[in-house]
């Protein structure tokens, strides 16, 4: 069981830590609550007090990784397996429940679901975008042209947001967000919105973001995408952390995973999981503050 | 679903990792306070566009535009003379009425308004504070530049109407100090805006008491009436007279109104304030620098 207590010393300076990070969510559920201290109070009086059932939803397991630069790191699993939770632990937006996420700068998350200032224009939301990734206002005007092109809103720039459809929305909000050049660089899936002409204009972007940035975070459905592009996969399932691997090792046992789950074969589907996970090796993070290991 | 699987958190194989943390800061963690205000600082440009773009876009939706910004508190200023003056004869012994209801109203409203605005500026921003890492109370000191920059028009409206209106006053070199008065009063929004602006990201429901408690701070900052007409008690009355708001008023009527130099005391009283509250909202603020926006 043991993997020995010899320790593995890094060298150099890792770009991301994960050390013990678990998530927890309490959400209001719409089922019945099943406790029978509430189903003796009339329905009316549950109505009114409007206290819904709450349930813990364990969002993400205990995890620890450590990610050296020049690593591009895919993360795969099942809807609802926790990569977009993980994702947003590590880019900051989220809090885990216990544990942190150490960085050697601050991460950029490129997503598109995040709204901007709904009663300002796009141009006045680049800037305003611009300004709050701490860019000066010099920074920010040798920039504008390009983001305005990426974006490839040419008129509608100057409408205000609110008169933008989603797609719109979120070309100019992927356009805003690529402008800085981030060491360390996460990416959502949901890149694959927008007609195709963005599509490649943003993923000719990306890729040069990509090449630039330290180490990169990328969480796709496209097995193939991931393939590519990363050099070492995560697969998560249902907030655990099954295997950490090679891409063809990692993306070939949760293809056979998916493979027996959509023919019915729940068993060995499981099966694999189980041998999947017998087999990792969990990471513990031991921080040190010297250059030599301690013992 | 594979039933079987879940029930097996088993201690699998752990490999230690020493990693070398001295590069690294933990994500989304709050700077030092010095650092904070530097931070702060670094960002003013933010804060400037911020409230730029949205003094001019705030009233886009009506079709009076920025007129509004003056209307509403003339409309208030005739509701209150027409139930208080006429009414209710709360204008007795008070000289040049309607000079002073309407000092009073323009200069509460400005209170109000800032304050309302700070204290949202974070949860109405929630998408913005999500999107990008910069120092939160950036948001609340825009949106207090912001109201500050409104206030312009509004504080030559009312100068225009006391010197328009009969008993038309003369202007002196005293209506100078209108203008440290209200910065002054614009520092003690600041305060309390923060110091809401935290509660109120942690407890929503506190953004439907904001009104009432500011309408009952309204009905006792005297101005509709006198305090010496109603409170007879002379601890009592210095009591009340410790309200800053009640200070910028009366300050500013004495400048404006009676041409009279306002008592030392009511700016210190006020300048306590105003500074008080700064120090109070920015810590407090500050210590909820890593909750803003998450969960």
């Amino acid at each position: 069981m043991d993997a020995g207590e010899r320790e593995i010393f890094i060298e150099g300076h890792p770009c991301v830590v994960v050390d013990s990070v678990r998530m927890r969510y309490r959400v209001a559920s719409s089922a019945a609550s099943d406790t029978d201290a509430d189903t003796a109070k009339p329905r009316f009086l549950r109505r009114a007090v409007n206290k819904p059932h709450m349930v813990t939803v364990q969002a993400l397991n205990e995890l620890s990784l450590v990610v050296e630069r020049g690593e591009s790191v895919g993360i795969i699993g099942r809807n609802g397996s926790g990569k977009s939770t993980l994702m947003k632990i590590i880019s900051g937006q989220s809090k885990p429940t216990s544990g942190a996420v150490y960085a050697s700068s601050t991460p950029i998350m490129l997503g598109v679901n995040a709204a901007l200032v709904q009663d300002l224009s796009g141009d006045q939301n680049v800037i305003l975008g611009c300004l709050a990734m701490g860019m000066s206002r010099a920074e920010v005007d040798e920039k504008f042209n390009s983001i305005v092109e990426l974006s490839g809103l040419e008129k509608s720039i100057h409408l205000p947001m609110k008169s933008y459809s989603s797609g719109m929305a979120s070309r100019l909000r992927f356009a805003i967000a690529a402008s800085v050049d981030p060491e360390i660089l996460l990416v959502d899936e949901a890149l694959n919105t927008g007609d195709a002409q963005f599509g490649d204009r943003s993923k000719l972007r990306m890729d040069e973001l990509r090449e630039q940035a330290g180490c990169v975070f990328l969480v796709s459905h496209s097995l193939d995408t991931i393939k590519a592009m990363c050099t070492r996969v995560i697969w998560l399932d249902k907030g655990d952390l099954i295997m950490d691997d090679e891409p063809e090792i990692a993306i070939k046992a949760y293809q056979d995973f998916t493979r027996h789950l959509s023919k019915g074969n729940n068993i060995s589907a499981a099966k694999i999981l189980d041998d999947a996970k017998a087999n990792l090796v969990a990471t513990e993070v031991r921080g040190r503050s010297s250059r030599r290991s301690r013992g | 679903m594979s039933a079987d699987s879940a029930i097996d958190p088993e201690p699998v194989a752990v490999q230690p990792l020493s990693v070398d943390m001295r590069r690294l800061t933990r994500v989304g963690s709050r700077p030092n306070f010095l650092d904070y205000l530097v931070q702060l600082w670094d960002f003013r440009q933010f804060i400037f566009y911020d409230a730029r773009a949205r003094v001019q876009s705030g009233t886009r939706r009506d079709r009076l535009g920025s007129a509004w910004l003056l209307l509403n508190p003339i409309f208030n200023g005739l509701t209150y003379f027409l139930i208080f003056g006429l009414l209710l004869k709360t204008s007795r012994g008070v000289e040049n009425y309607v000079g002073y209801l309407v000092v009073g109203i323009f200069v509460f409203q400005f209170s109000s308004g800032a304050i309302t605005s700070g204290a949202r500026s974070i949860r109405s921003n929630k998408s913005i504070v999500q999107a990008f890492n910069f120092p939160r109370a950036a948001l609340p000191i825009g949106a207090n530049v912001r109201e500050l920059l409104s206030a312009v028009p509004l504080m030559l409206a009312m100068l225009l109407i006391v010197v328009v209106l009969p008993p038309a006053e003369n202007i002196t070199w005293l209506w100078v100090l209108v203008v440290p008065a209200i910065l002054l009063q614009s520092l003690f929004n600041l305060g309390v805006g923060l110091i809401l602006a935290r509660v109120i990201s942690r407890v929503h429901d506190v953004t439907h008491l904001l009104p009432f408690a500011l309408r009952a701070w309204m009905y006792g900052s005297a101005i509709f009436y006198t305090y010496e007409r109603f409170v007879t008690h002379p601890q009592m009355l210095a009591a009340i007279k410790l309200n800053p708001l009640f200070n910028v008023i009366d300050i500013i009527r004495d400048c404006v109104l009676y041409a009279r130099v306002p008592q030392w005391q009511s700016w210190a009283i006020l300048a306590a304030w105003a500074l008080g509250a700064l120090a109070v909202g920015l810590v407090y603020f500050w210590k909820g620098e890593e909750s803003y926006g998450r969960g």
